[in-house]
């Protein structure tokens, strides 16, 4: 990052035509230290200097299709984009699923060192649901992503958990957490849809599957983050990727100390900016940073042998 | 030079904030390079009377004389309260304020409030940006107790009716006076606008920051210089209810096709200069 007028330049030059400028002429007079302490932080090296996994990406959903996100994610050194595109319409029908899944699969033939597949379905077609996770995992896809046609929790759901524990297999599921929307103050309505699974049912379906591993989607997706991280403090198999719009001060400070540093995956939902950002403006140390932008998902890959080298 | 147009101290009250003092807030500085920030008292956006928090953040400024050097203040003014002139006269010829910042949202009042108007005048003959926030926090994960998201004469309060502002919404004030500065950042929303209104906006003297999260897939930071202008932009974090950083990579991640080096450097603090004055 080249800065044309370096410090000194300018605060010999303005020193600053400003100072006595600041406060009403309160610092006029004093000898103001201008550049001591200030470091020479280059946002763009510190973000090339990690390999990094994108936990919950996608393509052809609301921006673009997959040439968008390896422009994004060669800008910001993001290595492999795990991608799904969920079917976002409450019916959620075998044909709707399939046809997601294909474009998944396309995508993962145009970049195959880059994008790895999750499947969608539908828990409501138990059939066609179980012969489609068949189908993508054959030809490479590496977990499960589902939306909000059916809780988490719901007993139409356990089958497709079971099979994730045989193939050892991470599910990412979409969920919320707002007013009206989690244990508390549902008084309100939020117009969302009641099926969204909220950090009660994760809790509930961790509980009845402790071998499963269960993803808990885009803390920075506009929801309570303070109120998800403290519900799962307890629960060892709930992961939360760290992705979403709303790139919080202290929200990755604050998972960590909640949940640990194995639980934490970094992910962008397509907020390419925040999702890095976040991270590498947070506390978190040296080994933290590699754990969240790429080791902690490398780990729930290699437990079904699909991790990268 | 770096330049962060949009940061606070003080507090949120339904959540805690960390880096929330000038001396944290200066360590943060520190540690990612940032030379100068506008500095604001969060806290006047709940005092009814504002001036508390100006004083709050001139005592604060005032306690160490690094700080002097490294923030630049914008006061917060309410223009429906009494006092408000001679509380933005104060801020200006004894307390050093260097711009106004103005919570319309918060402080119950409209965008074309005569007060307001005044206020903006006011400010656009004493050379000081107005800085207004399309919103200060994602509503979806809003206190019960933050401004209302429901219909209070509704027999049951349980429909929403309130939207978070675009720039539609702020329209309104530059076409009443169009010229005067202004500032409006964090960009969470809708940034389309028609075209009498983006060739106003390319006319006035109007600086977006960068700390929204609207600027991504069709509005990139690369495209938006092109559509409003490259003086049009600069450096904000909207910390510390944002991370610190994300303002920055949307500058600095751009190509050289997108944003030369004189470009980036308007952005890292050149249009921030220009508006404020210094």
């Amino acid at each position: 990052m080249s800065r044309k007028i370096d410090r000194r330049t300018f605060f010999e030059r303005s020193a600053v035509s400003s100072a006595g400028l600041f406060l009403g002429g309160m610092v006029a007079g004093c000898s103001v230290k201008k550049s001591e302490g200030i470091s020479d932080y280059d946002v763009m090296a510190e973000v090339m200097r990690y390999r990094k996994i994108d936990a919950h990406e996608h393509v052809d959903l609301y921006s673009g299709g997959p040439e968008v996100q390896i422009d994004f994610a060669d800008r910001l050194g993001i290595e492999r984009l795990v991608v799904s595109k969920p079917v976002t319409t409450q019916t959620g029908t075998p044909d709707e699923f399939r046809e997601a899944n294909d474009h998944i699969l396309k995508a993962m033939k145009l970049y195959p060192d880059r994008i790895m597949g999750q499947v969608t379905l539908n828990p409501q077609y138990l059939k066609e649901s179980m012969e489609e996770i068949k189908r993508c995992v054959d030809q490479g896809m590496v977990g499960i992503k589902v939306y909000y046609q059916v809780k988490i929790n719901d007993p139409l759901f356990y089958p497709i958990i079971e099979k994730s524990i045989d193939l050892k297999m991470l599910i990412l599921m979409h969920a919320n957490c707002q007013l009206g929307m989690a244990g508390y103050r549902m008084k309100y309505d939020t117009h969302l849809n009641p099926n969204t699974s909220l950090p009660e049912d994760f809790v509930e379906a961790a509980k009845r599957y402790p071998e499963a591993m269960l993803q808990y989607a885009h803390t920075g997706g506009g929801g309570d983050w303070e109120y998800a991280c403290k519900s799962f403090r307890d629960y060892p198999n709930i992961y939360v990727d760290t992705s979403g719009s709303n790139n919080e001060g202290n929200m990755i400070d604050f998972a960590l100390e909640y949940l640990g540093e194995d639980r934490l995956f970094f992910g962008t939902d397509t907020s390419y900016y925040q999702g890095v950002g976040d991270v590498l403006a947070s506390e978190l140390n040296e080994v933290q940073r590699k754990k969240i932008f790429f080791e902690n998902y490398n780990a729930v890959l290699r437990k079904g042998g699909r991790d990268v080298a | 030079m770096l330049l962060d147009i949009n940061s606070y101290i003080g507090h949120w009250p339904f959540k805690q904030l960390k880096y929330n003092t000038c001396a944290s807030r200066l360590e943060t500085m520190n540690r990612f390079g940032v030379d100068l920030s506008v500095v604001s008292n969060l806290n006047g956006i709940f005092y009814k009377n504002t001036q508390s928090a100006n004083v709050e953040l001139y005592n604060e400024l005032k306690s160490d004389i690094q700080f002097s050097s490294r923030f630049i203040p914008f006061a917060v003014i309410n223009p429906i309260y009494a006092g408000w002139m001679d509380d933005l006269e104060n801020c200006i010829t004894k307390l050093g304020m260097k711009g106004v910042r103005v919570y319309p949202q918060y402080h119950d009042y409209s965008i074309t409030d005569p007060g307001f108007i005044q206020l903006v005048k006011v400010c656009r003959d004493r050379g000081l940006p107005v800085t207004i926030d399309m919103r200060m926090v994602d509503s979806r994960q809003r206190s019960w107790m933050d401004i209302p998201v429901f219909d209070y004469n509704a027999p049951v309060k349980t429909d929403i009716i309130f939207r978070e502002w675009n720039l539609q919404n702020i329209m309104p004030v530059i076409r009443e006076v169009p010229d005067a500065r202004f500032i409006i950042v964090n960009l969470a929303n809708s940034i389309r606008l028609n075209i009498e209104d983006l060739a106003l906006i390319r006319k006035a003297d109007v600086v977006f920051d960068t700390s929204g999260r609207s600027l991504m897939g069709d509005d990139t930071l690369s495209e938006l210089l092109k559509r409003f202008g490259s003086e049009k932009f600069a450096f904000g974090s909207h910390s510390p209810i944002l991370d610190y950083l994300t303002g920055l990579l949307r500058i600095e991640s751009m190509n050289g096709s997108e944003a030369d080096d004189e470009t980036k450097e308007r952005l890292r603090s050149g249009n921030a200069r220009r508006i404020i004055g210094i």
